[in-house]
C-alpha cells in the first residue's frame, strides 16, 4: 500500500475534456497513479506526475497531453 | 472504528465484482459492492462478444433481452484481404453489455449483497499489516466514510487501482495494453449466411492487435480496432478506426462511440494478500490474445467466491489461505491465458506478409472446418507445418517462459 486519492491539484490543461470520456486506458499505464478515474471523470494529480509521457500513448483518442520532461 | 462493517467489501460492480458478491452473499456473508459510476454497466466499455450459451449460462440465464445478435461463425481477414471463413453455429453471442452487467448486479442484490453506486473507493485501510477495509467517498453527497471488512476484493477493472495499493500489480507497459476505439454503426453490409464476427489483421488498421466487426443486428455492428500503443508511432486508435470504417463500411452511420483500454499482459504472480484479493480485468484475467474477458472474469469470481467463503468460515483471511485462489486460477483459465500471452507476443509482431501466408494456407487446406466448426488441432498442425520458424518460436517461448 502506498498512496491514496487525496492530494488533488488542478492541471486541466493536460486533459482535453471535449475528447476524454474517462475510459481509463491512461490510468492503466500511468506508473504513479497521477491519473485516476473518479466517478465518470478523469482526474489528474499533478504532485504525483513524473512527466514520463507514457499515458498519452495509451489514450485511444488523443485527449491527453502529458507534461513530458525535457530534462 | 469504521463507520460500517461487512464481511466482504467489493470494489467495482462489473461482472467480476457482482459475481463474487453473489457467491459470498448466497453463502450467508454480509457483502457490500461499491461502484463509482452512477449507473451500473454504463457507459459500456466493451466490444460485447461472449462465447456459447452453455458457457454464459453457468453464471446467468442468457435471456433474449440480453442478446443483440447470435454469432454463427468467424471470418479472419488477412492483411491482403484473403478471407478465412469458418461457420460455427452457436459459437457465441453479441450481448447488450449494460443490461448484462445490471442483471449480474441484480443477482448479487437478490442474494443479499448491498450494491451502492456513485461510491468511489479512495483508499484501503490497513491494520496490523493487513487490509481491513476501505475509505469511501459518496460522490452524490460529497461525503466520506469508512467501511471495515474481513476481506476486500479489488474488481475495479482496467483502471484498477486497489490492487496497486495492495502491492499486487504495477502499471501496464505500452506493449501490455490494447488501446481500443469502437463505433456502433447502422447501415453496414454483413455476410448473408452468418451472422459472423470478423477479425481484420495487419498493420494498416491495427498494428499489434486487430480490427473487428461484431454484429449487433441485421445491418448494425460494433466496429472497432485495438492497437498496441508501442507499435503505432503515436497514431491514435480512433484514427485507425476512422481508416478502417472508410475501408469496411464507408456509408455507415455512427450511433455510439466507445473507447478504452484492454489488458494484454501476462498473469499476475499472486492474486491475494492479507485480507485482499483481486479478480477480473483488475487481475489481468482477460484473454491477452483476444482481449475477451467477461466469461474469464465470471470464472475467476466463482473461484474467488468459493475461497472467500472458506476463508471466512475458518476465520483465516491471511495471504496464505487466500492464495488457494491463485493456485486454482493458475490451474484452470490462468494456464490458458499464459499460453495465449505467448502466442499473442509472437503473432501480433508478425509482418503482414507472414500473416497473409498463414491465412492463405488455412483457406487452401481442406478439412480444417468440420461439421462442428474449426478443428483446432488440425489448424495448428497446418499453421505449424507451413511456418516452421514461427512454430519453433512458439515452442521455444513455451519451454523457456512457463
Amino acid at each position: 500500500m502506498r498512496t491514496e486519492v487525496n492530494d488533488k491539484r488542478s492541471n486541466e490543461a493536460a486533459i482535453d475534456r471535449e475528447l476524454c470520456i474517462a475510459c481509463g486506458a491512461c490510468t492503466a499505464v500511468c506508473p504513479t497513479e497521477a491519473l485516476i478515474i473518479v466517478g465518470i471523470s478523469l482526474e489528474f494529480f499533478d504532485s504525483r506526475c513524473i512527466s514520463c509521457g507514457v499515458a498519452q500513448y495509451a489514450c485511444p483518442v488523443g485527449a491527453l497531453i502529458c507534461p513530458v520532461s525535457t530534462g | 472504528m469504521p463507520d460500517e462493517r461487512f464481511d466482504v467489501v467489493i470494489i467495482g460492480a462489473g461482472p467480476a465484482g457482482s459475481r463474487t458478491a453473489a457467491v459470498a452473499a448466497a453463502n450467508g456473508f454480509s457483502v457490500l459492492v461499491l461502484e463509482k459510476r452512477e449507473r451500473i454497466g454504463y457507459p459500456v466499455r466493451c466490444a460485447e462478444a461472449v462465447g456459447p450459451r452453455i458457457d454464459v449460462e453457468r453464471f446467468l440465464e442468457l435471456e433474449d433481452r440480453l442478446i443483440s445478435s447470435p454469432v454463427n461463425g468467424a471470418i479472419v481477414f488477412a492483411p491482403d484481404g484473403t478471407k478465412f471463413k469458418a461457420k460455427m453455429p452457436g459459437v457465441g453471442f453479441v450481448i447488450d453489455r449494460e443490461l448484462f452487467d445490471q442483471s449480474l448486479a441484480d443477482i448479487a442484490g437478490k442474494n443479499g449483497a448491498v450494491v451502492r453506486t456513485s461510491s468511489q473507493v479512495m483508499g484501503l485501510i490497513e491494520e496490523d499489516g493487513r487490509i481491513a477495509g476501505v475509505k469511501v467517498k459518496d460522490l452524490e453527497n460529497d461525503t466520506d466514510y469508512t467501511v471495515g471488512a474481513r476481506i476486500v476484493v479489488g474488481a475495479d477493472g482496467i483502471e484498477a487501482i486497489s490492487p496497486r495499493w495492495a502491492g499486487l500489480r504495477r502499471a501496464f507497459g505500452l506493449d501490455e495494453i490494447f488501446s481500443c476505439a469502437e463505433f456502433t454503426v447502422e447501415g453496414i453490409e454483413l455476410e448473408p449466411d452468418g451472422p459472423f464476427i470478423e477479425f481484420h489483421l495487419g498493420r494498416r488498421f491495427a498494428p499489434g492487435g486487430y480490427a473487428w466487426v461484431f454484429p449487433k443486428g441485421p445491418s448494425s455492428a460494433n466496429v472497432g480496432v485495438g492497437v498496441k500503443p508501442s507499435m503505432t508511432n503515436g497514431k491514435k486508435a480512433i484514427d485507425f478506426l476512422g481508416d478502417f470504417l472508410e475501408h469496411r463500411c464507408p456509408g455507415a452511420r455512427v450511433k455510439r462511440t466507445i473507447v478504452g483500454g484492454c489488458g494484454a499482459a501476462r498473469e499476475l504472480q499472486s492474486l491475494a494478500t492479507d485480507g485482499f484479493l483481486v479478480v477480473g480485468e483488475a487481475a489481468n484475467h482477460n484473454n491477452p490474445f483476444s482481449g475477451g474477458g467477461i466469461i474469464n472474469a465470471l470464472e475467476a469470481a466463482d473461484i474467488a467466491g468459493g475461497v472467500i467463503c472458506e476463508a471466512l468460515g475458518k476465520n483465516d483471511t491471511s495471504a496464505g489461505r487466500l492464495s488457494v485462489y491463485t493456485k486454482k486460477w493458475k490451474k484452470s483459465v490462468g494456464r490458458n491465458n499464459t499460453l495465449f500471452y505467448h502466442a499473442a507476443e509472437i503473432f501480433y509482431r508478425l509482418e503482414d506478409a507472414e500473416m497473409d501466408r498463414m491465412i492463405r494456407r488455412l483457406t487452401s487446406t481442406p478439412g480444417i472446418i468440420g461439421e462442428k466448426g474449426v478443428k483446432p488441432l488440425k489448424m495448428l498442425l497446418v499453421l505449424g507445418a507451413g511456418n516452421p520458424k514461427i512454430m519453433f518460436k512458439v515452442i521455444g517461448a513455451l519451454i523457456k517462459k512457463r
